[in-house]
Parts: structure tokens; C-alpha cells; sequence
């Protein structure tokens, strides 16, 4: 029996060598460039999890983005204001009839492997992103492309079988080559998945599964080298492990958690970092079931009464650490085409408990509930995590309404259960996280035509007038036209509140004094003009 | 002895065919697919994309259909690819399956390493000052849960007084090789092993202390001691070999315990072994991967009590020639 003990050593010390041999060296590659900072240039950055995909195009998730925008380029992509500027595109030209969309590219653009990319390239990239098999979002953008053709090398013209006037969005797809797979357009499997060849700022230097990804800077990229050698993402899931990897110098930036941002204020070692916050493409949103079989919110009084009624402000300050920003609408208020003149409902729960009055809302039998024809004003709330903001801001929603007469119960379901609830129609009202586009067109939200689970118009707004507006406003290519439109549609929508906007949470940063070049927006600091690509150390600078 | 080792795989393959359907059968039940609807923040794939990968993936066709179809590629030695990301399932538990075999091998090296003498010297003078000693120090240590002891050792051994490294394999897009890889590796994995194993030393060193007191008291150890026997020859010559039965049942859980990845130590120490490839899978309603984790499990599971099952024969006779259980 005593024999076993050194016996089982011996295995382990084994495996580890073996474990060791079966990992791929790269030999030549043994510079210590691993710690981030100006000696180095290196920036080392945190994935919670593996990209999807390492190929430019396929799969729908964050990290997979996030990497794609930095080791290819696209014809356009946004910039901080959420416009749309031209990149390899150097102009285009769309026909009066806005069906016709001719693109010519840059000239001198040339792929990490050395060879240029042409209009084939363009046109190889969107069969690619069409091609089912990749999982690409960009499918839907390409869905009514009816014709594309290269008319040379440098120029490339899609025909539209129906005009839409924010088509180009969908040329933000970042370029794959023709020339690597052979023309096969299933991307997941093939080379691109592992080793992309692209045509960005960055390049992929190794990928280990499970631990980093390791891009360095394209010296040849055509808009100038990025200002750091390389860029890390170490696969980190555990925030709070990458947070005291941060305080302790192996990672350059991280985004925090409301906890750890708390916490950060108050450690002393956090003190040298810099902070920074964006406010994301996103909304928190409580939907209102107003389908005509629904209970309780058929009439727009009644859903903004309940809106009117909540203190977000103080909310805000007292609970979310000031990192909510009182929403007004589904326009986010960094777009350029949110109209500033629409307000934030504020807290006035006068004009709530008059509202609901109006709508046939009193309490007769003074239980502090009201009631219309015999039926008390109770209604469930369907919320998808039981995290603790969402159930503060429950908690503290549930007061806010009983102060106006109103009861309410949360529901908390697990997401894919809620979705289904929610998308069938069975519920009162829902409350979860929405994201928002940076076009100005969002028929699939609210036109009547987009239940799920085509569209997202799970709460049942049917309006001629929204309905018109958003038909009109997809088929309008003069901005100053659009514009009216939709300016005309958020002060529409505000007046009937069919869901209502909360917040916008932000993203708080925490990132390495000594990088320059960060630049909050809404579409976060990667996958942005100009993003990684104009970071940068500050040379020779003492802590 | 042979017909009965052979009488017990066959039943365990049924067994595995059984759990391999439970599994298949209950994340069916689950509700949603892995193409699933759109992801809580970030767009989604147009419900027309999700049908027609549907069809590519064979997720439309009846479930006894894709069962048998699965079942049919697993014999053929091909575990499919993950829905997550289209790599082959097998390349995937093979580039973790190192990681967690050394993790838990040095984990149960440590942890019998250090029950044993601390169990023997406890079994030793029962009720003495030593034995309530470690009883009370077990105890605590047992009731410390994983996801704390692992934040604190980060904490202190590491953020505080940085002797060993806060988390992963090795430096972050390092490129080390040879011996000073290995160097980095161990000094990576210090923490990791000793979080995976204190509630083995706590749990073993009480094993080993109450089966050996038990033999410690019997006729033939005190038979021993009358001859004038030392302690230690008393403990490996007889205490030991009666105690070994009782041992040989933990030991069956010993192979499937190394292959069981620690998804809570993995995430903390950022190590991408299979337990955390089993939690993402089925959260993800990656259905290959599960499987696959599965039938490996199962296996392990299998071959270990297996294994247990023969060494008891050898050990006693008796065992194998009653009715197999």
C-alpha cells in the first residue's frame, strides 16, 4: 500500500510533461512581450469566453465580433457618433431610384498574406455572409440583394430588388479573401476558422483554446501601423479574477461589474487607473401586453401613468450607483438621430393617479387598489434574472405603483422560458434588456406587421400612424426628410409609451493610466472607427 | 474471474446506452434548442436562418431518429462537431483533457499524500488530544466551501504576497518552452491543486483514521503488538491490509474523479479544463459535447467500479464467488 503514493506521483509529473509535449510551440516566439505596458507595447484586454469563430465572418456572438473588426476592415463602418464613414470604400454613388449602390474601393489595400483586395473579395465576402452554414447576422442585411457584380478590379455594384435607405449598414461586413479557401463560401470549418487572413489593423499572431488570443500590429495596414505591438485577450470567465489581475498589472483595461466598480472606489490600489464609462446599445425596457385580449394595458394613459410614477432619478443615485441614464426612447441618446426634444417621462405621481382616474382606475372600496367594472388593478411583471439589480429595481417598482394604487407581482422565469412566455403573449408586462440598432429604421420593434418571432413587437402595438411612419421613413434616402420622420415617430411613440425605456446602463471601464487613445462611445472601444488601431503608451511615463 | 469481468462489461455497456438516451433525452426536455431565439443583449438570427440550420444540423427530424444517427457516429468513432463552434468534439475534450488529468492527479497525490499519515496517526491513539486535534481541524476545513477558498488564496498568496501567479496556465500569450514552460506551468498550478484538494485531505484523513482504528482494535493487531511488533510494523503488515477493503470502495470513484473537471476551481483560476467545457455545453444546449462528456464519464465510472469489483476478489476470495451483486 505505501508503494502507491510516489507511483501516483510519478503519473502526475507524467501527464504534466505530456500535457506540455502535446501543446504546439511555436519555436522563435520566446520574447518575455507577455507584460503589458510601454516596454512592451503590448495591451492585454479579457474575453469572458472563446470566440465563437476566429473567421471574419459567422456566428453572432460578441467575442467573434470583437476580433473580426480588428483583423479585417469593411467598405464602412461606424465611428463614434454612431455614423456611418467610408473605409475601403473610397466613395459610392447610389441611383435616384435607391435600388442601384456602386462602391469603389481603395486602392494599395493589400491582405496579411500580401496580396490586394479586389472587388472579387467584396463579392466573395457577401456570398460568404449569405451562405447559411456561416450563422452570419449579416444574412438579413443582403436578403433582398438581388445582383452583385464586379465591374473591375476596384469597383463593385449590388442591385436591391426594393430600395431601403439604410442598406448601408449592411457594408460594415468585414472582407474575407477569395483567394484562401478555394472558393468554398462555408467559412466555420475551413481555414479562416482558426487562422483568419485578413485585411485590418491587426493580425492573429496564435489562438490557445480555452486561455488567449494573441493579435499584433499590421506594420502594412493602409490607414498606418496601430500605435501598440500587440493586443491580448486573455480568456478570463471569473470578472473578479480579472480585476485583481488588473490591480496587479497583467491586464491594461477591463469592464467592471456595478460590485466591482463599488469596490474600485474604494481600493487604493484601483486609485492609479483611469475610469471610464459608455453607455451602451442598449435599453432596459419594461413591455406592456396591450393586444387587445390583454387586462390592463390597452389604454396609453394607464402605461404612462405607471411610468410617471417611478422616481428613476433618485433611484438612480441612491441603488444604481449613478450608472443608469434615464431613458426616454428606444433612440439612443448618442444617435444622431434621437430628437432631443424628447424627454425622459419625469416623476409626477399627480398626474399618474389622474391618469389612471381617466382611464377608469379609482378605488371604490378603499383597499388601496383600484379597480375598473369589479376587476383590481394586479398584474404580473415577468423578469429573466434573479440578479440583484433586477430585483432592487423590482422591489422598488412594486412600491412606487401601490403608491398610486397599483399592485404588482414579479415572476422571475430562467431566459429561454421567459422569451417564450413573452413572445406568446402570455403575460401583463416584461421587463429585460432590448438591444438598440445605430440606423434610425425600427420597423421590426414596432411595426404591426413584426410579432415574433419574425420581429420584436412581442407587446402587441398595432398604430396606423406608426405603421405609416415606418414605411415611409425605410424608403426615404434624403436625411432631412428621414429625419422629420422620425422625429415625428419618437414624439408618436412617447405619446403612447408601448414599452417603457428605464434606463441605459452603463459600462463602466477601469483601464492602465499610461494608454491613450480610449475613447468611450456607445458601440463600446473595439468595434468602432477609431478604435484599437489609435491606442497607444505613453512613452517613458513614471507611475 | 473472467466470465464475471466479462458479465460486468456487457451490463455496463447497456448501462452507458442507457445514460447516453437519459441525457439525449432530458436536454430535449429542456425548453429551447441550441439555435435557440435571439441572445439577451446583441440581435439574432432571422427565424428563417435558424430553420434552414436546423434542416443542416438534422435538429428538425424526429428525436429517436438523431439519437440513432448519433449513436450510429459514435461507433464509428466520430463524436461530431460542437453547435458552438463547429470544431470536432473530439479535438476539443483532447486539447483539455491533459489539463484536468494533471490537475486532479496532483490534487489526489497531495490529498492521500497527506490524509494517510495524519489518518494513521490519529487511528493510533483514538480520543487522544492529536486525534481531536485534526477530527476538529477536518471538519472546518471540509465545511470551507471551493468558490471562498479559492478567492482567498488569490487573495493572499497572490494579490497580497505574490508568491504565486493569480490565474491560467501559464503567462498570458507567453511563449516559454521546454523545462522553463513546465517551471511556469507548476508554479501556475499550485494554488489551483491545493484548492481541489483540501476537502480531500479533510474527507480521506477521517477515512483513513476510522477504518484503521477499527482494524487497530481488532485481534489480530493487538495480537501483533503482544508479540512486541513496532507501531509501524503493525500499521503496513496488518491494520493496512484490513482496512485495504473498505479503501478499494473509494478507489472505484478514483478514475472518473480524475476526468471530473472542478468548474468552479477552473473558472476562478481561469483554466480551461473539462469542466468548464461540461457547464458552458449545456448551457449553451451544446448537445455533442455533452454527449460526449457524458459517455466519457460514464465509462470512467464504469471501468473504475469495475476494477474496484476485481481487486475485491483478489483481495477476498469470498467476494467473487457469491451472487454478483
Amino acid at each position: 500500500m505505501s508503494g502507491r503514493v510516489p507511483w501516483v506521483f510519478a503519473l502526475a509529473w507524467s501527464v504534466l510533461l505530456a500535457g506540455c509535449a502535446a501543446h504546439e510551440d511555436k519555436p522563435g516566439d520566446r520574447t518575455d512581450a507577455s507584460k503589458p505596458g510601454p516596454e512592451t507595447g503590448t495591451v492585454v484586454a479579457v474575453l469572458s469566453n472563446d470566440p465563437q469563430t476566429l473567421s471574419p465572418i459567422g456566428k453572432t456572438d460578441v467575442y467573434s465580433a470583437t476580433v473580426a473588426s480588428l483583423v479585417s476592415d469593411s467598405l464602412f463602418r461606424y465611428e463614434r457618433g454612431l455614423r456611418l464613414v467610408p473605409r475601403l470604400a473610397q466613395r459610392y454613388e447610389i441611383s435616384a431610384d435607391g435600388r442601384t449602390f456602386t462602391f469603389w474601393l481603395r486602392p494599395g489595400v493589400r491582405w496579411h498574406d500580401g496580396r490586394p483586395v479586389t472587388a472579387e473579395d467584396v463579392e466573395f465576402s457577401v456570398r460568404c455572409a449569405r451562405d447559411p452554414r456561416n450563422e452570419s447576422l449579416y444574412l438579413d442585411d443582403f436578403r433582398d440583394l438581388s445582383r452583385l457584380e464586379a465591374l473591375d478590379p476596384l469597383t463593385v455594384r449590388a442591385e436591391y430588388s426594393v430600395p431601403y435607405a439604410d442598406a448601408l449598414e449592411g457594408w460594415t461586413l468585414p472582407l474575407v479573401p477569395a483567394h484562401v479557401t478555394g472558393g468554398d463560401t462555408s467559412l466555420l470549418e475551413g481555414p479562416l476558422a482558426r487562422m483568419p487572413v485578413g485585411c485590418g489593423p491587426f493580425r492573429l499572431a496564435r489562438y490557445e483554446p480555452g486561455r488567449a488570443v494573441v493579435l499584433e500590429a499590421n506594420p502594412e495596414y493602409w490607414d498606418g501601423a496601430p500605435g501598440i505591438s500587440r493586443l491580448v485577450f486573455s480568456i478570463v470567465p471569473d470578472r473578479r479574477t480579472a480585476y485583481q489581475a488588473l490591480l496587479a498589472g497583467e491586464i491594461s483595461l477591463l469592464a467592471l461589474t456595478p460590485e466591482l466598480w463599488a469596490q474600485a472606489e474604494r481600493e487604493p490600489r484601483a486609485a492609479s487607473f483611469t475610469r471610464l464609462l459608455y453607455h451602451p446599445l442598449r435599453v432596459w425596457h419594461i413591455g406592456w401586453n396591450q393586444r387587445p385580449e390583454a387586462a390592463f394595458f390597452g389604454d396609453a394613459r394607464v402605461r404612462r401613468a405607471l411610468i410617471l410614477a417611478l422616481d428613476r432619478e433618485s433611484f438612480n443615485r441612491s441603488v444604481l450607483r449613478g450608472l443608469g441614464r434615464t431613458a426616454a426612447t428606444t433612440y439612443h441618446p448618442d444617435s444622431p438621430w434621437a430628437d432631443p426634444g424628447v424627454r425622459p417621462w419625469p416623476y409626477d405621481p399627480a398626474r399618474a393617479r389622474a391618469l389612471l382616474d381617466e382611464a377608469g382606475w379609482s378605488d371604490r372600496d378603499g383597499d388601496g387598489v383600484r379597480e375598473r367594472e369589479g376587476r383590481p388593478f394586479e398584474f404580473t411583471l415577468l423578469t429573466a434574472s434573479a440578479d440583484e439589480v433586477t430585483e432592487r429595481m423590482a422591489e422598488w417598482m412594486q412600491q412606487s405603483w401601490r403608491e398610486v394604487g397599483v399592485a404588482m407581482r414579479v415572476e422571475r422565469l430562467e431566459w429561454r422560458a421567459f422569451l417564450q412566455r413573452r413572445n406568446a403573449g402570455r403575460f401583463d408586462a416584461a421587463m429585460s434588456s432590448l438591444s438598440l440598432g445605430a440606423i434610425p429604421d425600427q420597423y421590426e420593434l414596432y411595426h404591426s406587421e413584426a410579432s415574433p418571432p419574425g420581429g420584436l413587437n412581442y407587446f402587441g402595438l398595432a398604430d396606423r400612424r406608426v405603421d405609416a411612419l415606418l414605411e415611409t421613413g425605410r424608403r426615404t434616402f434624403d436625411p432631412e426628410r428621414r429625419r422629420a420622420i422620425y422625429a415625428e415617430l419618437q414624439h408618436l411613440l412617447h405619446e403612447l409609451e408601448p414599452i417603457s425605456c428605464l434606463y441605459h446602463f452603463a459600462e463602466p471601464i477601469l483601464y492602465d493610466s499610461r494608454l491613450e487613445g480610449l475613447r468611450p462611445s456607445a458601440l463600446g472601444l473595439f468595434d468602432v472607427f477609431p478604435g484599437p488601431q489609435a491606442w497607444h503608451w505613453r512613452s517613458g511615463a513614471a507611475e | 474471474m473472467l466470465a464475471h469481468a466479462l458479465h460486468r462489461l456487457a451490463t455496463g455497456a447497456v448501462t452507458l446506452l442507457g445514460v447516453s438516451l437519459c441525457t439525449f433525452a432530458l436536454l430535449q426536455l429542456t425548453p429551447a434548442d441550441p439555435l435557440g431565439e435571439r441572445p439577451a443583449t446583441g440581435p439574432g438570427l432571422s427565424p428563417q436562418q435558424i430553420e434552414s440550420l436546423r434542416q443542416l444540423y438534422h435538429l428538425d427530424r424526429p428525436l429517436h431518429e438523431r439519437y440513432l444517427r448519433w449513436l450510429g457516429d459514435v461507433l464509428r468513432a466520430d463524436l461530431g462537431r460542437s453547435l458552438y463552434d463547429r470544431r470536432p468534439v473530439a479535438q476539443k475534450i483532447a486539447e483539455r483533457l491533459p489539463l484536468t488529468l494533471t490537475l486532479n492527479t496532483l490534487a489526489l497525490a497531495l490529498a492521500v499524500g497527506l490524509a494517510v499519515p495524519l489518518g494513521a496517526a490519529a487511528a493510533l491513539r483514538p480520543g487522544s488530544a492529536w486525534d481531536l486535534a485534526t477530527s476538529a481541524a477536518a471538519l472546518a476545513l471540509y465545511s470551507v466551501p471551493v468558490f471562498w477558498a479559492g478567492v482567498l488564496l488569490q487573495w493572499v498568496l497572490s494579490a497580497r504576497l505574490g508568491w504565486f501567479p493569480l490565474y491560467g496556465l501559464e503567462p498570458v500569450g507567453w511563449g516559454g518552452a521546454g523545462l522553463e514552460r513546465l517551471a511556469a506551468r507548476a508554479h501556475h498550478l499550485v494554488l489551483p491543486v491545493l484548492c481541489l484538494a483540501y476537502g480531500g485531505v479533510a474527507y480521506l484523513s477521517r477515512f483513513v483514521r476510522n477504518t484503521l482504528a477499527e482494524s487497530v482494535r481488532g485481534e489480530a493487531v493487538r495480537a501483533a503488538r503482544a508479540r512486541g511488533a513496532s507501531w509501524w510494523r503493525v500499521l503496513s503488515r496488518h491494520a493496512f491490509r484490513q482496512a485495504a477493503v473498505p479503501m478499494l470502495t473509494l478507489a472505484g470513484f478514483v478514475l472518473p474523479g480524475l476526468l471530473a473537471g472542478s468548474v468552479i476551481v477552473e473558472t476562478i483560476f481561469a483554466l480551461p479544463g473539462l469542466g468548464r467545457l461540461f457547464v458552458d455545453a449545456v448551457f449553451q444546449r451544446d448537445l455533442p459535447v455533452v454527449l460526449a462528456l457524458t459517455l466519457i464519464s460514464g465509462t470512467a465510472t464504469l471501468l473504475g467500479i469495475l476494477a474496484a469489483d476485481l481487486a475485491y476478489g483478489v483481495l477476498d476470495p469470498r467476494a467473487s464467488r457469491g451472487s454478483p451483486r
